[in-house]
């Protein structure tokens, strides 16, 4: 097997699952209709509401979606069972579940009145379904960025060569925000300017490496070389397990995430959070497009960086510590996530991107062609492991990207260290954004009970602490995996809102539902799994050790998984009441608001 | 945004300038066009108040804005009345 062979099947899968399955799911079952008002044309207030362009809407809803998730799961996923389940989930996952998830996110959106999927769980199934769903929601946005920013002070405290990159996209941020903002500058010099120089930063790493390596040993000898925190990382020696160490300068880097993170969700969204993501978009989009290019070609231009090298399968159940197990059902299912089905696609397609669909004839291509397109992503994250680049998921990801960059003339060296920011950038620019929706939940759930949370920075603080604290914990990758169910689980009661609204409105439930299902018990027992791994490979060897760090954290994470058990369990109960009730007698379609008044 | 809204023409380029745009500064726009509409949005509660139930400025005033604001009443009455909750921070 080489990279060529999989990114033709690749190719292919998409193309039948899109053309096949797909677009007759659209056709027949949805029945989009152009001529049917969608709510951009009926509500359209030039804000929300907006009819757009599919083009754009395809762009804004791909990159809104793509982040770590395809990468990191696929990485995992082929270390820990071979890279032939995680090629077979990927390509069976997005072919009939998650393409479905994305499509059906904006569909029902669209269908009702451009409301999001709480507000049509509140209609649909019941007013409680909608507060629970408000606390899954919540868990998940604290998982989701305790694992980025666990991974991202992971990679940056070991990666001295993407410190200046990362810093220079910062100050490159802010300084294109005054620019088009308040110096109102063009766009194309502004950006020529800003992303130039964070791309000079980026390609200087091997040189400037070795100035932050010398500055992380300064900060360590602050404590003499010893760690501020020990715990045992089952994860390490390749999954045997060994004990490791919080370094200063890790919590040094993981401050410092932690402090942009804050900047970005209490300054003006002009400030700071969106012209870094602009910045950065510009970044990831050329390594991805060299990368993939590179993939392609590498077997007739450097065939050393082509072939697969890593087993392409490792057993049922892989080792994960002393105690832990890893069955590949239910855990590889909620390893992969993004890439194969996320719930965060469809959370964000139905509040995003449906109330700018101009015509539904536009659905399909937007939402199913987006989760298509981040198959690829990745695919591109497993081929690039799949050669047998050495490093732990992150490390052997910039490390195969790199040496597909490297097809193109980029000595290897500039290549990798492109590749590593890449990655930093994707995760970097999704956990900011998380923030600020943390702050918001924050405010608006305790902020009658608990006035402080109304102030913006009490709210922020409270945010980045709890997920320094899951991150202080280490063992990210019990993180990345309950992260990966409460994501899954997501996606699992997405779907089941739209089994219930199709059974609603009397169409066949059967492309959703199935999914459904599948997802809902997968997910429940990959969370427990977690759960039971995480109480004895890390709480009870930290409780016997005395380590309250680790003691605290993994207690809490158990604590986390538990209550999205109970919450999937509450929702699922009254969204198969609301089923059964639907199948008797479909309830009557919301009346269409009128265009004006 | 309004040109936006009509179908492009251009090729194979047209779609590619399309779908970078939507990647790049979508987003931007957005938000753009959200901070203004919510500052307008703001103005009109402030002198048109009276027209939810919120009487703020004596009629004078609004009478002599009215002209300028009319455009804007409907979308502003939806927005402002439109229930919403934490997920609508994503969009």
């Amino acid at each position: 097997m080489n990279t060529l062979v999989a990114v033709i099947l690749g190719v292919i899968v998409v193309y039948l699952a899109y053309t096949q399955y797909a677009r007759r799911i659209d056709r027949s079952i949805i029945q989009s209709d152009p001529k049917r008002a969608t709510p951009a044309t009926l509500y359209m207030d030039g804000v929300d509401f907006m009819p757009t362009n599919r083009n754009i809407l395809f762009g804004y809803h791909f990159k809104s979606i793509a982040a770590a998730g395809p990468i990191i799961g696929a990485i995992v996923a082929a270390h820990l069972w071979g890279w032939l389940p995680a090629l077979i989930w990927l390509v069976l996952g997005v072919s009939f579940i998650g393409w479905a998830s994305d499509y059906s996110g904006i569909v029902i959106s669209v269908r009702n009145e451009g409301n999001s999927l709480s507000a049509t769980a509140h209609r649909l199934v019941s007013p409680r379904t909608r507060t629970i769903l408000f606390v899954f929601i919540f868990f998940y946005l604290l998982l989701v960025a305790g694992a980025f920013v666990g991974i991202m002070a992971t990679v940056l405290e070991s990666q001295p060569r993407v410190q200046l990159g990362v810093i220079m996209l910062t100050a490159m941020g802010l300084l294109l925000g005054q620019m088009l903002y308040r110096w109102r500058t063009g766009l194309v010099g502004a950006t020529v300017l800003t992303v130039g120089i964070t791309l000079l930063a980026i390609l200087t790493g091997p040189w400037t490496g070795d100035i932050f390596k010398a500055f992380n040993a300064g900060v360590n000898g602050l404590t003499a070389n010893a760690p501020l925190v020990t715990y045992f990382d089952p994860t390490l020696a390749g999954f045997k397990g060994a004990e490791a160490k919080i370094m200063p300068s890790l919590l040094l880097w993981a401050l410092g995430i932690a402090a942009f993170c804050y900047a970005g969700s209490v300054l003006p969204i002009w400030r700071m959070a969106q012209p870094v993501i602009y910045v950065g978009f510009w970044i990831t989009a050329m390594a991805m497009v060299l990368g993939l290019g590179g993939a392609v070609l590498a077997p007739f231009v450097k065939p050393e960086v082509a072939t697969f090298v890593i087993p392409a399968w490792k057993g049922w159940n892989a080792q994960l510590g002393p105690s832990g197990i890893m069955p590949l059902w239910p855990m590889l299912f909620v390893t992969i996530a993004c890439g194969a089905i996320s719930g965060w696609h469809a959370l964000f397609g139905a509040v995003g991107t449906a109330r700018q669909i101009e015509n539904e004839a536009d659905m399909l291509p937007v939402g199913g062609g987006s989760m298509f397109t981040e198959f690829l992503l990745g695919l591109l994250a497993l081929l690039a492991v799949s050669v047998g680049s050495k490093g732990a998921p992150v490390g052997a990801f910039a490390n195969g990207l790199g040496g597909f960059i490297s097809v193109w003339g980029v000595p290897l060296q500039y290549a990798v260290s492109l590749a590593f920011a890449a990655f930093i950038v994707i995760v970097l620019v999704v956990t900011q954004l998380l923030f600020r929706v943390m702050k918001v939940t924050l405010t608006e759930w305790l902020g009658d009970v608990i006035p402080p949370m109304r102030n913006q920075h009490v709210a922020s603080l409270i945010s980045v602490a709890l997920a320094l604290l899951l991150m202080m914990t280490g063992t990210w990758i019990y993180l990345w995996q309950l992260f990966g169910g409460a994501n899954q689980m997501m996606a699992a009661l997405a779907l089941l809102l739209v089994t219930v609204w199709l059974a609603s409105v009397g169409k066949n439930w059967l492309y959703a539902g199935l999914p459904m299902i599948f997802m809902y018990i997968t997910t429940a027992a990959s969370i427990l799994v977690t759960a039971y791994n995480i109480y004895y490979n890390v709480y009870q060897p930290n409780l016997a050790a005395g380590r309250t760090i680790p003691i605290v954290g993994s207690g809490l994470m158990v604590l986390v998984a538990i209550l999205l058990v109970v919450a999937a369990a509450f929702i699922g109960y009254d969204g198969f009441r609301a089923f059964r009730k639907y199948l008797r007698q479909p309830a009557a379609a919301p009346k269409a608001a009128p265009a004006r008044g | 945004m309004a040109d936006e809204t009509k179908p492009k023409k251009g090729g194979i380029l047209g779609v590619f300038k399309d779908i970078v745009y939507g990647m790049s500064s979508h987003e931007m726009t957005r938000y753009a066009v959200r901070s203004r509409a919510s500052m307008e949005h703001l103005f009109i509660l402030i002198t048109m108040g009276d027209l939810l139930g919120v009487p703020i400025l004596p009629p004078y005033y609004s009478l002599r804005l009215l002209p300028y604001v009319t455009p804007q009443i409907s979308a502003w009455k939806r927005r402002m009345l439109r229930e919403r909750d934490i997920t609508d921070v994503l969009g």
